[in-house]
């Protein structure tokens, strides 16, 4: 609880200071829709050209996309302002420092504490385009499969916030390593359905890098209904993910030695 | 002491002299890049994902055309050996004040861009082109060496053309502290009608009739066209030079126009 109150005055705490400049508020919206239009216009040309793409019908990648904007408005809101410099700013520059002070646990001020709102305008335009794309399917999901899509969703999340905090990890050992830009990068791969990929890269994006779990498996379950083979593992793997990056965090924290002091 | 402005004389363009300055000036820059290879490589890999999805898509609508594989590994080099930063290396200097050091030397402020683009194109060519040959060798493509001589003049224009055009966007950080945002717009427009996306053939035909007209598939497209046999021929060849070069005079002059107003406007705390 308190925790979620940290969280929601720090949210509160950026938002004010966003909304105070107007210009790049317009700018972001401007921007956010011109992205997603590019993103709906290649599927567009995709299927101007093919019916299924890799057994991936026009209305069900409308969906694809629409739950990458999901996740990625998410992943931009809360996860990159803190994870991404985090090798540079927390370890070399030693920043990490102020935060073993403070009275709320080190891993949620480093992983939670910042946040960018108006990424959150790709969560609503990403909510639309699922609604365009259901609307096109032709039939509406039911109760259920709209439970399971939120629970596949709640997993991909704690995924992406795992695997950001495993690679922030990494600079406790390296600190000059800085793999954020691979994983945003990677992270792209997860905009198409991963049945598009060779086999194996189709496997790594699967079990070792489970990009899948962004986009691909949330899909699938929202349009197909849910499967106990796809949201059992998709549930285990975000718990191995959540306790692999506090494990991986507490180790790094009895290696850190501060670089202020 | 101020020189009056009667005896003062605009000095005279003399083009070796300025090919010597950004050769110097390149090599000391490569040299200056060589230290941050993690980083090049970072912007290496950021470079080819636009290609490799494009061709995975593609490869999955049409696994038996060859064109597909070959098209998209030529985008993928020509995207890593003409890609532009000037939102960073020439915008930032505007921001934090420090091209007034620029502005005092006894050189063209340009000199210094032109010089960090070509070294970080150079690092980015060496890091790039293994990625390119294991892509090639993966997914089985085979080139003619007719075709990569026919492209070279064409990839000289695409990538003068690419430069042009960024350091055309870059320049409205004279007037916005959103310059990244700009560019942001303008990599969307290159990957949506440059041939990123789809090969400019596989657009709907209205929007490929404007994809032909607008300067972006002159940066990537054509010259992967080029190399994956898709356009041959002295004519198609000729008419493509001529409206790259069209695009360089439309880009360069408003350049020139865009830097005229805003050296103007920009001022800075301590000039």
């Amino acid at each position: 609880m308190k925790l979620l109150r940290l969280f929601a005055a720090g949210f509160g705490r950026s938002a004010q200071a966003t909304l105070t400049y107007r210009i790049n508020l317009v700018f972001d919206l401007v921007l956010s829709i011109i992205g997603l239009f590019a993103s709906l216009a290649t599927v567009f040309i995709v299927y101007s050209r093919t019916d299924s793409l890799a057994g991936w019908t026009e209305a069900e990648t409308y969906v694809l996309i629409g739950t990458f904007q999901l996740l990625s408005s998410l992943k931009n809101a809360f996860i990159d302002p803190n994870l991404s410099w985090f090798p540079e700013n927390g370890i070399r520059k030693g920043k990490l420092d102020t935060f073993l002070l403070q009275p709320a646990p080190t891993l949620f001020l480093a992983s939670l504490s910042r946040s960018t709102p108006l990424s959150l305008i790709q969560f609503v335009l990403g909510l639309a385009v699922i609604a365009f794309g259901l609307s096109n399917y032709g039939r509406l999901p039911t109760p259920t499969a709209i439970l399971a899509w939120m629970l596949t969703l709640v997993a991909g999340l704690l995924v992406t916030w795992g695997m950001g905090v495993l690679l922030a990890c990494l600079a406790f050992w390296a600190p000059r390593l800085q793999l954020d830009v691979f994983y945003g990068s990677a992270w792209e791969l997860a905009r198409c359905p991963t049945d598009i990929y060779r086999r194996p890269l189709r496997l790594v994006l699967t079990y070792v890098f489970p990009l899948t779990l962004i986009a691909t498996i949330p899909t699938t379950t929202l349009l197909n209904g849910p499967r106990l083979l796809v949201l059992a593992p998709s549930v285990i793997g975000a718990a191995i993910a959540c306790l692999l990056a506090i494990g991986c965090w507490r180790a790094g924290l009895r290696r850190y030695t501060g670089a202020t002091s | 002491m101020t020189m009056p402005a009667a005896s003062y004389r605009r000095p005279a363009f003399r083009p070796r002299r300025l090919l010597q300055m950004i050769s110097l000036r390149t090599r000391m820059e490569v040299l200056e890049w060589s230290g941050t290879w993690w980083f090049l490589l970072t912007l290496v890999v950021q470079a080819v994902l636009g290609p490799l999805i494009g061709m995975f898509v593609w490869s999955a609508v049409y696994p038996a055309d060859p064109y597909v594989a070959t098209y998209y590994v030529a985008l993928l080099l020509v995207t890593v050996m003409t890609e532009s930063f000037e939102q960073f290396t020439f915008s930032e200097k505007i921001y934090d004040g420090t091209i007034s050091h620029d502005l005092l030397r006894p050189q063209p402020v340009i000199v210094n861009t032109i010089g960090t683009n070509i070294a970080i194109r150079t690092w980015l060519t060496i890091m790039g082109v293994p990625v390119a040959l294991l892509t090639g060798i993966a997914f089985g493509i085979s080139l003619t060496w007719t075709a990569i001589l026919a492209a070279l003049p064409v990839f000289v224009l695409g990538a003068t053309l690419n430069f042009c055009w960024i350091f055309m966007l870059s320049l409205t950080a004279f007037w916005t502290e959103r310059v990244h945002s700009i560019v942001g717009f303008g990599w969307t427009l290159n990957s949506l009608l440059g041939g990123t996306i789809a090969p400019l053939v596989f657009l709907p035909e209205r929007l490929r009739d404007i994809g032909q007209i607008l300067p972006f598939y002159g940066m990537l497209g054509l010259p992967a066209d080029v190399v994956a046999g898709r356009v041959h021929g002295l004519e198609p060849l000729l008419t493509g030079l001529g409206y790259q070069a069209v695009w360089i005079t439309v880009f360069s002059t408003a350049a020139v126009l865009l830097w005229r107003a805003g050296i103007r406007r920009y001022t800075v705390v301590g000039a």
